[in-house]
């Protein structure tokens, strides 16, 4: 065959090719790898921007306004910084941000205190760990919704459990207190159930931290005569503190913006003694309807953590890398 | 330094004997080498010693001591294990002081520094004391692995292929030089590997093990030249032992009941056929200052040393003799 037929005879099978419709799949096969890669993202992408980057671009624009979402067609006037502001300077929202500061601090310490020590205990391998772990487990699996109403009927001070476990052990009138109602003990009351539902998320991953470090370092530092002192602060806390940090990076992401467990418990209450950030940003934004001042506090807010969250990403990653 | 010594130990996990009936005595200041495949119970052995495992049955005694009821800490051995143990995140200097900042040794702080350099420097390692131990090559944390063994000064150090997973060059080096470093502290160590270079350059004596049991116990030479059984023989020289059926290859004198017999290249003399040929050169792997030679004597394939310069090319026809080889019997056992 000659090279002027072979060209003849392949032009005349593209035309061929081109005029047959080519079923989808055959036409996907025809993208290159990029384009599949563009297909396969693009509607995560779209639903990224519509139902998370455009709304906190709009937070940003209405953060400026004197909007009302109560009133959507009055006209909205851009009011400069005034609404910052008026949130940085009203003092009930800094004692709800002191609040929720206690409230993260105090279950931050002692999630990662008792989660550390479970993780340390169930590391040891004893017989039915594995059951003990799933047991531990349990309560980290449930609702908050559940577990909020739950504890509130613990709290009873009539009826509820707690009451009569703690006059058990300390001879107390067991309806002589009231976790819910009270100033002083209200506060704590949501830091026990927040501590009893995420603790053992906490030890999960001091677990897996733990789990991490190798047997033969510890088999070589008790051959260089290292105590079991020596060892927990020279190997296991070094060596599973990146985790630890991730933890309490987690917990106090979640526990910073932390709002069903509260409603559930106190509703904020009483007063405004477990009002935390989430609650006084609900309440400007839905019972005072002020969206553009409640639209500056959220972005403070969003601003705050994303700040200390980057801050601390960095010293982990420093840790990390040692 | 001290005597150890291994009275009867057996030890096993689960139905997996690991160690069986096992005495050994390691003479003070002598370097005995553990030599046997993956699972023959070395690691175990060294474990046994270190009290990282207790014994099923049988004694440990250091110095004269037994360690029955000693834990690790209180049987002053220092171990290198097989992975580099290292503190992950200390400095080089830390993890060289860590052994001797131990609050049972109360050492000053001007000794336990002058100690660490000094060992840093025997194991060249003096240039980055102040590293990460992360931040080191392959070699770099063996050397500080083995360093901090060194800086103490035990009743034994026991070694587990602690070069066995570094290059060939540095494996060379480290090689003499973990000799001339025991040689000089005359330092009691009991080493295991199942590298045969390893056992034959640096053991006062090796010990063969095999399925837990310690086959033969010797110098170098001894285990070398006058192998008790098959696996012995088979576990040294390079190239592998050539096992062949007695009345193969004419020039042996087998003493009766031999089954087997063992050539090496220094038993096996070739020469080239005139008209009496018995065998053929099927290959030859040039080495450089050596070749293999691959040869095939009644379906049976032998390999060999020769000096590259031997006038052969594959196809050729050649006479093989023996000359004094090793002869087996049916159980395997060596018959003088």
């Amino acid at each position: 065959m000659t090279d002027t037929n072979t060209t003849v005879l392949d032009k005349a099978a593209d035309k061929a090719v081109r005029a047959t419709p080519v079923p989808l799949v055959y036409r996907v096969r025809g993208l290159s790898d990029r384009s599949i890669a563009w297909v396969f993202i693009l509607p995560t992408i779209v639903l990224l921007l519509a139902i998370n980057i455009f709304p906190l671009i709009w937070a940003v624009y209405l953060s400026f306004t004197n909007f009302r979402a109560n009133r959507p067609n009055a006209e909205i006037e851009g009011v400069g910084l005034s609404n910052y502001q008026r949130v940085l300077n009203d003092p009930d929202i800094w004692q709800a941000m002191q609040t929720t500061a206690h409230f993260v601090f105090w279950t931050i310490l002692l999630q990662m205190l008792i989660g550390f020590a479970l993780a340390y205990l169930i590391d040891r391998k004893f017989r039915g760990h594995a059951f003990w772990t799933t047991v531990i487990l349990i309560p980290m699996m449930l609702s908050p919704a559940v577990v909020g109403n739950f504890w509130r009927f613990l709290y009873q001070p009539q009826i509820g459990l707690f009451n009569y476990v703690y006059s058990f052990f300390t001879g107390v009138e067991p309806s002589s207190f009231e976790m819910l109602g009270s100033v002083t003990l209200s506060p704590w009351a949501i830091i026990i159930v927040d501590t009893w539902m995420w603790t053992p998320y906490v030890m999960l991953i001091c677990l897996a931290g733990l789990r991490s470090i190798p047997d033969y370092i510890y088999e070589a530092a008790e051959v260089d005569r290292a105590s079991a002192w020596r060892q927990f602060w020279s190997i296991t806390v070094p060596m599973a503190l990146p985790f630890i940090m991730l933890a309490v990076l987690f917990r106090a992401i979640e526990n910073f913006k932390m709002f069903d467990m509260v409603v559930l418990l106190t509703g904020g209450g009483p007063g405004s003694t477990t009002e935390v950030a989430s609650i006084t940003l609900k309440r400007e934004a839905f019972e005072s309807w002020r969206t553009g001042r409640a639209s500056a506090f959220a972005i403070i807010l969003f601003v705050a953590v994303f700040g200390l969250a980057n801050i601390y990403v960095k010293a982990l990653n420093r840790v990390k890398q040692r | 330094m001290a005597e150890v010594s291994l009275q009867s130990i057996s030890k096993s996990f689960g139905d997996n004997p690991a160690v069986s009936n096992l005495t050994l005595t390691i003479r003070d200041g002598e370097f005995v080498v553990l030599l046997g495949p993956t699972g023959a119970g070395k690691t175990t052995t060294l474990r046994l010693i270190a009290g990282l495992e207790r014994p099923d049955k049988g004694r440990v005694t250091i110095g004269g001591q037994d360690m029955a009821s000693l834990a690790p800490a209180s049987r002053d051995v220092a171990f290198v294990f097989q992975q580099y143990s290292l503190y992950p995140h200390l400095t080089v200097y830390e993890n060289l002081a860590f052994p001797l900042r131990s609050p049972a040794r109360r050492m000053a702080a001007d000794e336990i520094d002058r100690r660490v350099r000094e060992v840093a420097k025997m194991v060249r390692i003096d240039h980055k004391l102040e590293n990460r131990s992360t931040r080191l090559s392959g070699g770099e944390m063996q050397r500080v692995a083995i360093g901090r063994a060194l800086v103490r000064k035990p009743a034994i150090y026991l070694m587990d292929e602690p070069l066995s997973s570094l290059d060939a060059k540095l494996r060379g080096e480290l090689r003499l030089e973990l000799k001339r470093i025991q040689s000089e502290l005359g330092s009691t160590l009991l080493y295991v590997t199942h590298d045969q270079i390893e056992a034959m350059t640096m053991a006062d004596r090796i010990g063969i093990l095999d399925n837990g049991r310690l086959v033969q116990v010797g110098t170098p030479r001894e285990i070398y030249s006058n192998p008790a059984n098959l696996h012995v023989a088979a576990r040294l020289g390079q190239p592998h032992i050539n096992l062949i059926p007695a009345g193969l290859v004419p020039g042996a004198q087998p003493p009766p009941g031999t089954k087997t017999v063992g050539a090496r290249t220094e038993h096996l003399e070739i020469q080239a056929a005139n008209g009496n040929a018995n065998a053929q050169i099927d290959w030859i792997e040039h080495l450089g200052d050596q070749s293999h030679l691959h040869m095939r004597i009644a379906g049976h394939k032998l390999v060999t040393l020769a000096n590259p310069y031997v006038p052969v090319k594959p196809g050729d026809n050649i006479t093989l003799t023996l000359k004094d080889p090793l002869y087996f019997g049916a159980d395997g056992q060596r018959l003088v």
